[in-house]
This record gives structure tokens, C-alpha cells and sequence, in this order.
């Protein structure tokens, strides 16, 4: 199977010990390993307002990781940890592949047509006076 | 705002008696379909080729910028969830999604950009509905 990229985001209650915070990395990176996944990157966006009650909370810790592995067994995995875990209120992953693969797509795309106009705008040149005007400024 | 579908055609039949005033018409965009609310049909009918529609249409034109996608301005091919301070513009103040038709935005971007916010509440980074 393709390798796949995740978004993950947990918020932990805003009480949690940092140490408590950095025991779920560890264990969520140690269970991506397991499963053959790598975690790129680990981002502590700190203690936010949270736009709606959580748990009865109204900040919550957020911690956003990216995570790449090749098994959908993987995630599930990582999901029930953070089910597991006390201090994890709310927890989010998203498959981020797909769509920066449409991304890159789009670039390459736009690329090509950037490449290609000015190739164009001359033999349509004499048939549009409009035409004519926009290839000398190319 | 539900009406300006159905104001668009009649504008158009309109086109052929007097081609000049309801150029003039489209260029004000959406302006005059709110002037004839429900009842517009018939009256604007009248009004459109002969002279009283002519001061009319002058006294209550006003001009709409042409909308323009913001993301497509700026070549953006992902709109991210996480920036939830980029998102919150394309959102009322109670957490509803604005259309299309508020804010400009292309199809493309509106889909991709529902897609955003949608997954920026449910991390709670954006409201589902703000509380009272």
C-alpha cells in the first residue's frame, strides 16, 4: 500500500502536566513505529479558547502531529490510545495525502499553462486585437 | 436574496425592445432584482421599454463590485482548517458558513472551503453555533 499522511490534532485538558502531554507523544510515537508509521512532526500549539465546551472545558491544550505509515491499522490504533488516554478530550486525523496530491497537481497544472500562454497569444495575435495587446506586455 | 434567480430571465426578455437601458441594467449586477421584489414581473414588463421606468431605474441604481474569489486571486489550492483566523471571515457570527453569493467565492473554493470549516469545528477551533 501507498504510504499515507495524517493529520493529527488532541486537545488535553488545560490542568495536564506538560509531562503528562509528552507521555501520549511518546506513546503515540512508539505505536506508530509499531506499525511501521513514522511521526514528522510534533507541534505544541499550547493552551487555546476552545469555540465550544468540551468535556465541560472551555480551553484545551493542543497538541497537532504528522503522521505517515502505510497501515490503516495504524490509525486505529493511535485513536484508541487517545481514547484511552485521561487527559485527552478531543482527538481528530485527517488524510492529508490526497489532497496535497491534488494540490501538487493543480501547481504542475498551472504551471504548465503559465508556460504555455505566451506560445499561444502569437498566431491568435492577428485574429484578436485584445490578444495583440497582451503578448507584447508577456 | 431567494429571488434573484428568478429576476435574471425577465431582464434578459427585456433585452430585445430596448437594448440600451438594460445593458446598462446588467452592469449594476444584482441591484435592480431587489427593487421588484415579489410582484416585480408584470410592472417591470411595463416599465422597461416605455418612460417611467427610466427614472426609476436611475433614482435607485447603485453599483455592486464585481465579486471576485479571494482564493483564486491568490492561486490557493488548500485551504487549510488549522488557520481557523483565515477561516472565520467565510463565517457569520453565529458559525453559519456564508454563501457563495455573500462572499464570492468560486464553486471550487466554496466546497473546499466548507470542507475546511467543517473539520476546523470539529476540533473545535471554529463554533458550531456560537452559545449565548
Amino acid at each position: 500500500m501507498q504510504e499515507r499522511l495524517y493529520d493529527l490534532i488532541f486537545i488535553c485538558r488545560p490542568a495536564t502536566p506538560e509531562e503528562e502531554v509528552n507521555k501520549i507523544v511518546a506513546t503515540l510515537e512508539h505505536s506508530a513505529g509499531e506499525h511501521g508509521g513514522k511521526v514528522d512532526k510534533v507541534e505544541r500549539w499550547g493552551t487555546r479558547r476552545l469555540a465550544y465546551r468540551v468535556s465541560k472545558h472551555r480551553e484545551g491544550f493542543y497538541v497537532y502531529l504528522v503522521v505517515r505509515g502505510t497501515q490503516s491499522d495504524m490509525i486505529k490504533e493511535l485513536e484508541r490510545r487517545l481514547k484511552v488516554a485521561d487527559p485527552v478530550i478531543k482527538y481528530q486525523t485527517i488524510r492529508l495525502d490526497e489532497e496535497l496530491k491534488r494540490q501538487a497537481k493543480l501547481a504542475r497544472h498551472r504551471e504548465r499553462r503559465a508556460g504555455r500562454r505566451p506560445r499561444k497569444a502569437a498566431p491568435t495575435a492577428p485574429a484578436l486585437p485584445g490578444a495583440e495587446q497582451a503578448a507584447p506586455a508577456n | 436574496m431567494p429571488d434573484q434567480p428568478k429576476q435574471d430571465p425577465p431582464a434578459e426578455a427585456e433585452a430585445p425592445p430596448a437594448p440600451a437601458a438594460p445593458r446598462a441594467e446588467g452592469h449594476s449586477g444584482g441591484g435592480p432584482p431587489r427593487r421588484e421584489g415579489g410582484p416585480g414581473g408584470v410592472p417591470r414588463r411595463e416599465g422597461g421599454p416605455g418612460g417611467p421606468g427610466g427614472p426609476r431605474r436611475g433614482k435607485r441604481q447603485f453599483f455592486r463590485k464585481k465579486k471576485v474569489c479571494r482564493f483564486c486571486v491568490e492561486h490557493v489550492d488548500f485551504i487549510d482548517y488549522k488557520k481557523a483566523d483565515m477561516l472565520q471571515p467565510f463565517v457569520q457570527d453565529r458559525g453559519k458558513i456564508l454563501p457563495r453569493r455573500m462572499t464570492g467565492t468560486c464553486s471550487r473554493h466554496q466546497r473546499w472551503l466548507g470542507e475546511a470549516i467543517k473539520r476546523a469545528r470539529n476540533i473545535a477551533l471554529l463554533p458550531f453555533a456560537t452559545e449565548l
